[in-house]
């Protein structure tokens, strides 16, 4: 039935449908039901506030467990439960690269010799686009450096214009872990014994990552039906981006932080791991969707007929804020980037056709997992538009009516009392964000400390620009069948003096 | 379930508590609604918004002293009349009998109170025959009879200084009008039109002293600028007229007026003469019309047709 392409073009409307139809209907309701336009504010409002402070919360215990975890010994946790050390696995470490040049991906290699994990347990793989016409140099100075360093070291390519292939960063993955593969079976290694971790190419990964990782992998019962999610931050060059870019990232690191505590809920993101016999059982990444990093967790998830979960792990991975020479172009990328990852609403008709597909997932969670996306979808596109943009709407089109009415009175007392509680919680993100920054360099005079707790005022802007906009792009471009080329985010990094 | 799964449940269950249970009462107060817990209902309710000038008068709602001062909000106020009196030391009380309906706001923002003994402040320090107080340049002009001299001050009677010489006119001038270019202050009454200089003329054989135009029998009933600062428009019961501000300058009739309280107004913006006047019609009836003139023209224009005018007369 999921297969069945009108089903399909329905969920790929679904989304978009339901965010326009609900901003029409409130737009309509402003201009001829102000009374009852007003009222669903209030009512939508009062939700926001109690969500936000409830997701503020669980950002504050998700903030403790990092803090908490942060400089453990995870390998010294792994020897205490495999002594002679013969549990630990194989990691495989994927860099799939577009453009990215040597002073992006040489931090990042840098990054994992640094790593306190045996590099005999360590195979990487940079993974080229044949078509970038630099690959090869920039693959040879990297072997040069790196490739005695690990158990085992790949360059490969990915062809173009493979058939059923179209340009992302899942199809260059699933090439490079196809070529792993066979690194893997001619040295014997198992895959039930290989972990794999696909990272962007600017991920720079913690010391303990993989002592982190092994550990949970160990431990869990069924370590082969989970994925594990770090908790990316963009510090790499956070001190050197503009105020509005380091808020987005800054906000997208909370939000990722907050997704891992609502386990039943949460999905990979960018950067992340699992074992790589699932990976080989589920067929790679897919190779024609943009979203990989989703789609390969519910691929999983619809392998395992539900059994699947992504493991939290309170350890981060490292990568760059997106931001270009000028400003506008700054907005312009982080636009993409974001619209890139409000694509993800692909995951609707992916996961929800295959829910109608006689999947052997219970059904009381297809209806769980299907609501809690469509839900995060349809807010995502919706909530900054309405509190900004809707909300004052019934007063402003009918203002001698409400100038009269207890309601119109009453509506802005409320609407600025409930916002302002939201405050609290804005100095909560405050602290926080400067509780996960990293040291200050010394080419940034100190008081970009205080420029930076001041940009927190323009918040509300950047969610309208870049929270809630792309993602109705997205969704109208899904909804219209207009979909969407993978546009790699192009990676800035200044020198560090 | 770990104590953080315990921690998230329990979070997520208060909050749904909370959305529930308080989503009523902000609702109630939004819409105007109130808990009568005698009824055991909610009751819509109405409110009085007050603003006075000046601020922090007491506020009596049917005799009862009110805690909070003006500016001030009462809400939640059943559907009913008050009696609602406002007062402030030293100043008038206000009071009226308000009718609350339910849902709605009842404004009074707009409550002037008035002091019982007003602060009287004179502000000329020579003496007086007559004022004129320019808004748009805030001064203040003090006509001096005795010593035949204009003087100025701020609004606040400051800067008070001696300015021009001045004629003065009997009767005391019912108006007065400043040159659009400030040089210039006329004053008229029913028969007479004075110029005063405010600044000598620094070069040229153009006149700086003051000087009055006598109009007899004609009962001036207002006198406007010309934008160029130099011609009047003279509005008398029986003519609308043109004249150069010059002592030996003839008047131009620009209308014969039929009725003897037309409505006039010159728009020195565009030069742009408004007037209403009888005219017989077909059915040989007197109907009221609104006519224009334009004098927005260089004065050369105007004199033609003041020319015009003149020929006109002349036939």
């Amino acid at each position: 039935m999921g297969n069945n392409p009108k089903i399909k073009r329905l969920l790929e409307i679904l989304p978009g449908a339901i965010s326009w139809g609900i901003l029409f209907l409130l737009v309509a309701l402003a201009v001829w039901q102000p009374v009852a336009c007003a009222i669903i504010v209030i009512i939508f409002e009062f939700y926001w506030i109690i969500r936000t402070v409830y997701l503020t919360t669980l950002l504050a215990l998700a903030h403790r467990k990092l803090y908490r975890q942060k400089n453990r010994d995870w390998l010294a946790d792994c020897r205490a439960i495999d002594s002679a050390g013969g549990r630990f696995k194989y990691h495989l470490i994927i860099f799939p690269v577009y453009k990215e040049g040597l002073e992006i991906l040489q931090p990042s290699l840098e990054a994992l010799r640094q790593s306190h994990y045996p590099k005999e347990k360590m195979i990487v793989v940079a993974a080229f686009e044949e078509r970038n016409p630099a690959a090869r140099q920039t693959a040879a100075a990297l072997e040069k450096e790196f490739s005695n360093v690990f158990f085992g070291y790949l360059s490969t390519f990915h062809p173009d214009a493979i058939p059923g292939e179209t340009r992302t960063k899942g199809a260059n993955a699933t090439w490079a872990a196809k070529q792993a593969k066979e690194f893997l079976s001619a040295k014997n290694v198992s895959y039930e014994e290989v972990i794999i971790s696909c990272f962007d190419a600017d991920t720079c990964v913690d010391k303990e990552y993989f002592g982190c990782l092994s550990y949970h992998f160990l431990t869990n019962p069924k370590p082969h039906q989970a994925s594990y999610q770090p908790i990316p931050v963009y510090n790499n060059n956070i001190w050197h981006a503009p105020s509005f870019a380091r808020l987005v990232e800054i906000s997208s690191s909370f939000c990722q932080m907050i997704e891992s505590m609502r386990i039943e809920k949460f999905v990979t993101f960018s950067s992340h791991s699992m074992s790589f016999k699932t990976l080989v059982d589920i067929d790679y990444w897919p190779v024609n969707m943009i979203s990989d990093d989703s789609i390969v967790y519910w691929k999983a998830y619809l392998f395992y007929k539900g059994d699947y979960r992504v493991i939290p792990l309170y350890i981060t991975v490292s990568m760059d804020v997106a931001y270009s020479s000028n400003f506008f172009r700054t907005i312009a990328m982080q636009y993409k980037q974001k619209r890139r990852w409000a694509w993800g609403v692909e995951n609707i008709p992916f996961v929800i056709g295959s829910f109608l597909n006689k999947n052997e997932t219970p059904f009381l969670k297809k209806v769980r997992r299907s609501y809690h996306l469509l839900e995060s979808h349809i807010t995502w596109a919706i909530w900054a538009v309405v509190i900004t943009l809707i909300a004052p709407l019934p007063v402003l089109l009918h203002r001698s009516f409400f100038s009269q009415v207890s309601i119109g009175y009453n509506l802005p007392k409320i609407t600025g009392m409930l916002l302002n509680f939201t405050m609290i919680t804005s100095f909560a993100w405050i602290i926080l964000s400067r509780l996960t920054l990293p040291k200050r360099p010394p080419d940034i005079k100190w008081r970009k400390n205080i420029i930076m707790i001041m940009e927190w005022v323009i918040v509300p802007v950047v969610i309208l620009i870049l929270g809630s906009t792309p993602a109705l792009d997205a969704q109208t471009r899904l909804l219209l069948g207009k979909y969407m080329e993978f546009n790699p985010t192009e990676k800035t990094r200044e020198k560090q003096h | 379930m770990t104590s953080e799964q315990k921690i998230r449940a329990f979070l997520f269950y208060l909050g749904v508590f909370i959305f529930f249970a308080g989503l009523p009462f902000i609702l109630s107060f939004a819409l105007g609604y109130k808990f009568d817990p005698h009824k055991f209902k909610f009751t819509k309710t109405g409110i009085i918004v007050i603003k006075t000038q000046p601020a922090n008068a007491a506020v009596y709602l049917n005799n009862a002293l009110l805690r909070d001062k003006t500016p001030l909000t009462i809400n939640e106020l059943l559907p009913a009349k008050y009696n609602l009196r406002i007062e402030l030391e030293k100043y008038y009380p206000w009071a009226r009998e308000v009718e609350v309906e339910k849902g709605k706001v009842s404004r009074f923002e707009k409550i002037i109170l008035f002091p019982l003994r007003p602060h009287v402040i004179q502000l000329n320090k020579e003496r007086l025959s007559s004022f004129w107080i320019d808004p748009e340049s805030k001064l203040i002009y003090y006509l001096n009879q005795d010593d035949s001299s204009i003087y100025t001050s701020n609004l606040e009677g400051e800067n008070y200084k001696q300015i021009a010489p001045f004629i003065a006119i009997t009767p005391l001038p019912a108006g007065f009008r400043l040159s659009p270019d400030k040089q210039k202050l006329l004053y008229f009454n029913k028969h007479q039109v004075a110029i005063a200089y405010l600044n000598k003329q620094r070069e040229g054989p153009v006149q700086d002293e003051p000087f009055v135009m006598y109009y007899p029998g004609e009962g001036l009933r207002d006198v406007f600028w010309h934008s160029d600062s130099y011609h009047l428009i003279t509005i008398s019961n029986k003519k609308i007229q043109a004249r150069e501000t010059r002592i030996d300058a003839p008047d131009v009739d620009l209308v014969n007026l039929s009725r003897r309280d037309s409505d006039v107004f010159f728009d020195t913006a565009t030069d742009t003469l408004y007037f209403t006047d009888y005219q017989k019609a077909d059915d040989g009836n007197l109907y009221n019309n609104l006519y224009k003139i334009g004098l927005n023209t260089k004065t050369f224009l105007l004199q033609n047709l003041i020319g015009t005018k003149d020929k006109e007369n002349g036939q």
